[in-house]
């Protein structure tokens, strides 16, 4: 058994991995500029800057010398003019697609001030003279050069009385460690438990995902334990009364109850019962009672699935040599379902059980932002709306993580009930 | 074997009534999507989105079937729209999910070993994500509008049909008339895709039918929440806007809607399930 159980543990490391690096390429890679989506727009260059570096976005995705910096961007002037256009001693000339900075120009393109430990590097192609972060610039043909700098010093153009024509520009900071990247500083932060930091509620995340537990926990734990009871006592009625009209009202009943949109039962129950009847209150989280309406809600909407679901398993069971023979004994029909049929499907309906515990601890979307239940489905929703990048990769995170856990604690129970398992 | 089916479907009345309701549905979305194509190539408002704010609030008559919403437009003419979203968002979802999950779960099932072994990996790294929770971070980052939404449905769903057809690439591998192609020589591809394939096309053709309800389930829900369709009318915006409507007794356009939102997917759930016992007898015991 513990070496069944090492192995299990040993496989679940792959699976860790993706997920951690699939939330990063989500996040990352196809995000592209978290900064702009999480704060919008209209902030300065600068506060998007810090965003990144507290997030270490400002680094090379894998490995890299070189990153961007927000304080200029890349510009071909055969494109057009970008941001330069603003400079009154520089002409622009569309038509040969350079920028000619006029004799005697002073010009900045930085948007604020670099930090001063860090190196940066400017590759400009260019004719005629000037000076770039205080090295010279010379030339009488097309010529591409690299100008490296410290950030404490000046980073701008200038000119004295010779004209300096510029075909593009890029702008990058050195990296000095070149494994020195975003996935690291991801999986850096993982490791030390660190969350990140909610901008839109200014708290760190981790005491977010404290709060909110426990009010998920109060909503997903009676509509888990109602639902199961109640889903699996009317599959047995559907497996007592196979091929009749119960069974078969029940089927159509279930998928009814599946085809509803889970938005139509949260507002009919909202207006129906509460609002109109009084029966409950139709928003808050103050007292149990307050908990009641969302949890039948919850109970409903799962149970058509259910219902579908577990009286296939138990009509597997049906068939199976050791019900003939319970019934060639004579056992009665009620004792073959309740005894015989409804141990032997425990398993199929325990691994399915197992695995939908990780969903209680991220809660109900939306049961918990329509009734106004603070845990974490509340804040999943809030997060997506208000575009909060790290309370949104810490919860999917987190429900990936609980989700492989209990895959593992599954097949552990699954291999202690049914000893074969452990041979495959 | 279509022949068979289709005559055990067609002895299904229940099964008979849906496939006339998809029908139905289908030759709506046809419609919207004309009628939708129409303006915009005239560069007209079309009648659904122009407000009169007179005619607000109606309830339903003679003139407006079911009612006028809170900007007076015809519920009706927008509820054929959302019919069109709808069929946009299932079929553009299946065409992201079932090309990847059959093409994974074919490879994973024919070649088996380091293969498989990475396939598994996988899907059993998708399977893991929290589901909605997956697709709306999805949808933030790709950013609102229907292409999150496609996305987003699209990248998570593909895992169940992988799984599907691994099973069942796997369990044709070892039947006598692969075994004969490739002593004929034939390469993996061709046995893969000329010879298996179209064997395990029914599963392929049962989970579309199974699926499609799903993500329009879906695509209502985060339209619903702001995150999807912004500006043409979706069933997910309807129920939004109808939902306060509601409280002040304007019961239909949100009756209607959900009223739809109902049928196409009960329809689409009971054609897939009749469709699974047409084409697949064994499972009829």
């Amino acid at each position: 058994m513990f070496k069944y159980i090492l192995k299990r543990t040993f496989q679940m490391v792959p699976t860790v991995i993706g997920v951690i690096l699939l939330t990063f390429v989500l996040f990352n890679v196809v995000g592209g500029d978290l900064a702009a989506i999480a704060m919008g727009k209209k902030v300065s260059l600068q506060s998007l800057e810090t965003f990144d570096e507290q997030r270490g976005l400002n680094k090379p995705l894998f490995f890299g010398t070189r990153s961007k910096s927000r304080a200029c961007e890349d510009q071909d002037f055969s494109d057009g003019a970008g941001r330069w256009r603003g400079y009154s001693n520089a002409v622009y000339s569309a038509e040969a697609g350079t920028l000619t900075l006029q004799p005697g120009a002073e010009i900045d393109p930085l948007a604020f001030e670099l930090k001063a430990e860090d190196e940066f590097v400017w590759t400009v192609t260019y004719k005629g003279a000037g000076t770039l972060a205080g090295q010279a610039l010379s030339s009488n043909d097309w010529k591409t050069e690299k100008i490296l700098f410290q950030g404490s010093e000046e980073g701008g153009f200038s000119t004295a009385d010779v004209p300096l024509e510029i075909r593009s520009v890029k702008f990058r900071r050195v990296v000095k460690n070149p494994f020195d990247s975003q996935l690291l500083f991801y999986v850096k932060q993982l490791a030390r438990g660190d969350m990140g930091y909610s901008e839109s509620q200014r708290q760190p995340v981790a005491q977010l995902l404290k709060d909110g537990v426990l009010p998920s926990l109060s909503l997903t734990v009676p509509i888990f334990f109602i639902g199961i009871i109640l889903s699996v006592s009317l599959s047995l009625v559907c497996a007592f009364f196979r091929d009749t009209f119960v069974d078969r009202f029940l089927v159509t009943f279930s998928v009814a109850l599946m085809s509803i949109n889970y938005l139509v039962y949260i507002v009919a129950g909202q207006y129906f019962l509460a609002y109109k009847n009084g029966l409950f209150p139709v928003w808050g989280y103050e007292s149990m009672r307050y908990l009641a309406l969302p949890v039948i809600i919850g109970v409903i909407s799962g149970l058509g699935s259910n219902i579908r679901f577990y009286r296939t398993i138990m009509l597997d069971e049906m068939y199976k040599d050791y019900v003939r023979t319970a019934f060639a004994k004579g056992v009665s029909k009620p004792r073959v379902l309740f005894v015989h049929v409804l141990k032997n499907a425990m398993i199929p309906i325990i691994t399915n059980v197992v695995i939908a515990i990780p969903f209680l601890y991220t809660g109900s979307l939306l049961l918990e932002s329509f009734f106004g239940i603070p845990g974490l489905g509340y804040l999943g929703i809030n997060a997506i709306l208000s575009s909060d990048i790290d309370v949104v990769r810490a919860l999917v995170l987190i429900g990936a993580m609980l989700f492989v856990v209990s895959n593992l604690l599954t097949d552990i129970c699954y291999a202690a009930a049914d000893p074969r398992v452990k041979l495959k | 074997m279509w022949g068979d089916a289709w005559r055990r479907l067609r002895k299904n009345r229940v099964a008979m009534l849906c496939l006339a309701l998809v029908a139905l549905f289908t030759l709506m979305a046809v419609y919207g999507e004309l009628v939708y194509r129409y303006h915009d190539f005239k560069d007209i408002t079309p009648s659904y989105q122009k407000t009169h704010l007179d005619l607000a609030f109606q309830p339903p008559s003679s003139k407006h079937w079911m009612g006028t919403d809170g900007l007076g437009r015809d519920v009706m003419s927008r509820l054929v729209q959302g019919v069109t979203i709808a069929y946009k968002v299932g079929i553009i979802t299946s065409l992201i999910a079932i090309p990847i999950g059959v093409f994974f779960g074919c490879i994973a099932g024919f070649f088996g070993g380091k293969v498989d072994d990475f396939v598994v990996w996988l899907y059993s790294t998708f399977a893991s994500m929290p589901g909605l929770l997956f697709i709306l971070a999805i949808a933030m980052v790709v950013g609102k509008g229907l292409l999150g939404i496609y996305l987003g449905i699209g990248l998570t769903t593909w895992v169940g049909i992988c799984r599907l057809v691994r099973g069942e690439v796997i369990k044709h591998k070892s039947q006598t008339y692969v075994q004969a192609a490739q002593a004929l020589g034939l390469g993996s591809g061709r046995i893969i895709f000329k010879h298996i394939l179209p064997n395990i096309s029914h599963v392929i053709i049962v989970t579309f039918t199974l699926r499609f309800p799903a993500a329009v389930g879906t695509e209502v829900f985060l339209s619903f929440l702001g995150i999807g369709v912004q500006d043409q009318p979706s069933w997910g915006l309807m129920i939004n806007s109808a939902r306060m409507r509601l409280w002040q007794g304007m019961w239909w356009e949100m009756t209607f809607v959900t009223l739809a939102v109902f049928l196409l997917v009960l329809a689409f759930n009971l054609l897939g399930d009749a469709l699974r016992d047409a084409l697949d007898p064994r499972l009829n015991d």
